[in-house]
């Protein structure tokens, strides 16, 4: 009897503790290889990551990106927000950090847990359109400042008074057309295109508008100084009557 | 920077088929004229009788030719060009032409604009194998026929290459020219040449050949830049300048529809552009030779001109105040606080002294060596502080003659003579 019991217990140690250990041994020991080679692609990620950021920052600051972006108005945004470091230099750091990221999530997947790799492998699909709708935005916002600076200019010249507020509208207006197709490209509001083309078409209508108030201009103060403002005879301006060359 | 080519482009005018046919029936000339023009059709009348006169009057043993480049004109200009004719020249002439008067008019090729229309005379004048070429504005009204003879007689008969105008103008007249273009070829390349943009010129068949080698016609060049281009490019390569005085230089007003901005974006483009192509000439140059000057000087009188300086003064305001983030990446600080303390100084108390502009305009000839921003951009930025040295300028000479004037003119070629040094440092 002592023995049978003791035959039972035995049997109910094995199936409910050591078993189950075995079989989490067994597990573990097929887990090992990949979580060591999942802590190593981290590693070579981090380290990889450093090294291209190193690179980069070399080619960038060699082929003078700093006064490239300064040119195409991009510049002023690091100037004016304060950021860290150079335009190069934060490229750079996005490059690494890319890097590393690219290489935490294949050693996410190397560790072979089914539910997170059905996650990564949804997550890289979405990425081309993440990436997409970056460079939409990257050249959104390079297109934006350098609408805006030449609008600001050109306001300027033509004696505009609210001359910033016309180059800001412009970048504003572009940056939001840019940011409409990105987030199209993201699958984010369908309805975006109709907006994005509601703003184009108003703007174009804007533009208009305000072509044809410049180019009719001269004639709109000359019937007012004819019919509204006629005994006092505005003075000619030197840029009207003589030839600066 | 520019390029050098040879034969004649794509968009040559000479390709046509009416404009070979003419050329073979003319085959060679001595003197060729050309006149640019765009819907001048009220004054270019006036021009072709004076060089028509001036050829006939002083070239009678000549073969010439009198061309007409025209940019599309809408109001019958070309067709002015061909009725107009002097019936009579036995009031100018003291003897009967020789040799043959010929006169083409040609729609030019090519981006619109003055350049453009002088590149098809240069075709013209090289197709012809002329010895002497003239170029004369379609707008001018004090043009005489002496002024054939004056631009062109030191080129067939003293062997000069370039042959730049002199003229009496209103003190407030050829503003870039005076404040910018000036100064800085005096300065740069060591030539005083007081008119280098005047758009009147007499050159050599050799010159007129010469431009052709080099592809300009798609840059400023073939607008607003043609004039100082020809005048760098002849000092640059060492062509035999001189001048002849012209008397007064009275044209038609500015068109009023021409932006100021995208002139002077063309001139300073292509002066800025020239600086690119001959740095290591004019890096050495360190002192100014005096040029030749033809004809007899003598004093005019001129038009008033009026001057609404308070506008002058709101737009220089209103750029200090919208454009000075863009002047902070191109203009030093000392600079930069000046013009902000500027814009705030009442009109009588307004004054940009001659350090201040030229320090200026080296500070822009930098940002565009060194691409710092847009070309466009920086360029066009440089209207409102043009407008207010302008403004400055014009308080200044309220009561001076044109003597006066003339010397202060020379103290700002002397205070970019003396900034020179430091500018050369900074390019490299």
């Amino acid at each position: 009897m002592a023995i049978k019991v003791r035959g039972l217990d035995m049997n109910f140690i094995q199936r409910i503790l050591i078993e189950p250990l075995e079989r989490f041994y067994e597990q573990f020991l097929t887990f090992i290889p990949n979580l060591l080679t999942s802590i190593a692609l981290l590693i070579i990620g981090v380290v990889l990551g450093s090294i291209l950021r190193l690179i980069f920052l070399k080619i960038f600051r060699a082929i003078n990106l700093d006064k490239i972006a300064q040119r195409i108005g991009l510049f002023e945004m690091f100037a004016r927000k304060g950021a860290r470091g150079s335009l190069s230099a934060f490229i750079a750091r996005l490059i690494g950090w890319i890097a590393i990221f690219i290489f935490a999530a294949i050693a996410v997947q190397s560790l072979r847990i089914p539910s997170i790799e059905n996650l990564i492998e949804r997550f890289f699909l979405y990425l081309p359109n993440v990436f997409t709708a970056l460079v939409i935005l990257a050249f959104g916002y390079i297109f934006s400042n350098f609408l805006g600076r030449a609008a600001l200019i050109a306001s300027v010249n033509a004696g505009i008074r609210r001359a910033g507020m016309v180059g800001r509208f412009v970048k504003l207006v572009v940056f939001i057309l840019s940011a409409t197709m990105a987030m199209e490209q993201l699958g984010i509001g369908r309805d975006t295109v109709l907006i994005a083309f509601a703003i184009v078409f108003g703007g174009i209508v804007l533009a208009l508008a305000i072509a044809f108030g410049f180019g009719g201009r001269d004639i709109a103060r000359d019937y007012l100084q004819r019919n509204v403002n006629h005994p006092k005879e505005q003075e000619k301006d030197i840029e009207d009557h003589i030839n600066p060359l | 920077m520019f390029q050098t080519i040879d034969g004649n482009g794509p968009r040559s005018a000479l390709k046509r088929q009416d404009v070979q046919t003419k050329l073979s029936r003319i085959g060679k000339a001595d003197i060729l004229v050309g006149i640019p023009s765009f819907n001048n059709a009220h004054s270019i009348g006036h021009v072709v009788r004076a060089v028509q006169a001036g050829l006939a009057k002083y070239f009678p043993d000549k073969k010439t030719i009198l061309v007409n480049s025209d940019g599309g004109s809408t109001d019958g200009t070309m067709d002015v060009v061909h009725q107009t004719t002097i019936d009579d020249f036995r009031s100018i002439l003291v003897s009967h032409r020789i040799e043959s008067f010929s006169k083409i008019a040609i729609p030019y090729h090519g981006i619109p604009g003055k350049g453009s229309a002088f590149r098809t005379i240069f075709e013209i004048a090289r197709a012809l194998d002329v010895k002497a070429c003239a170029v004369v504005d379609s707008d001018l009204r004090s043009i005489t026929p002496e002024w054939i003879e004056l631009l062109i007689k030191p080129v067939i008969g003293d062997g000069y290459d370039y042959v730049a105008p002199l003229y009496h103008r209103h003190k407030y007249d050829g503003t870039i020219t005076n404040s910018i273009v000036y100064p800085l070829t005096r300065t740069l390349y060591g030539k005083d040449v007081r008119q280098p943009i005047g758009g009147d010129f007499g050159f050599s068949g050799r010159l007129a050949a010469f431009y052709l080698t080099k592809n300009v016609w798609e840059s400023d060049v073939a607008r607003y830049g043609i004039d100082i281009w020809m005048t760098t490019t002849a000092i640059a390569n060492n062509f035999q300048i001189c001048q002849a005085f012209l008397g007064a230089k009275i044209h038609d007003a500015k068109d009023p529809g021409a932006d100021l901005s995208a002139m002077l974006f063309q001139v300073v483009g292509a002066t800025f552009d020239l600086m690119e192509e001959y740095p290591q000439t004019w890096k050495r140059v360190v002192s100014t030779e005096h040029v030749p000057v033809f004809g007899f000087t003598y004093e005019v009188g001129l038009e008033p001109v009026n001057v609404n300086i308070q506008r002058m003064l709101e737009k220089f305001r209103l750029g200090a105040r919208e454009l000075g983030p863009i002047w902070e990446y191109i203009l030093s600080r000392d600079t930069m606080d000046f013009l902000t303390g500027l814009a705030d100084a009442p009109k009588e108390d307004f004054h940009m002294p001659d350090r201040i502009w030229a320090d200026i305009i080296y500070s822009f000839a930098l940002a565009a060596h060194h691409k710092v921003i847009n070309k466009e951009h920086l360029l066009k930025s440089l209207t409102p502080l043009y407008i207010g040295r302008t403004a400055s300028f014009v308080i200044e000479t309220r009561e001076a003659s044109g003597q006066e004037v003339e010397d202060k003119i020379n103290k700002l070629c002397e205070e970019y003579e003396r900034l020179k040094p430091s500018f050369i440092e900074r390019w490299q």
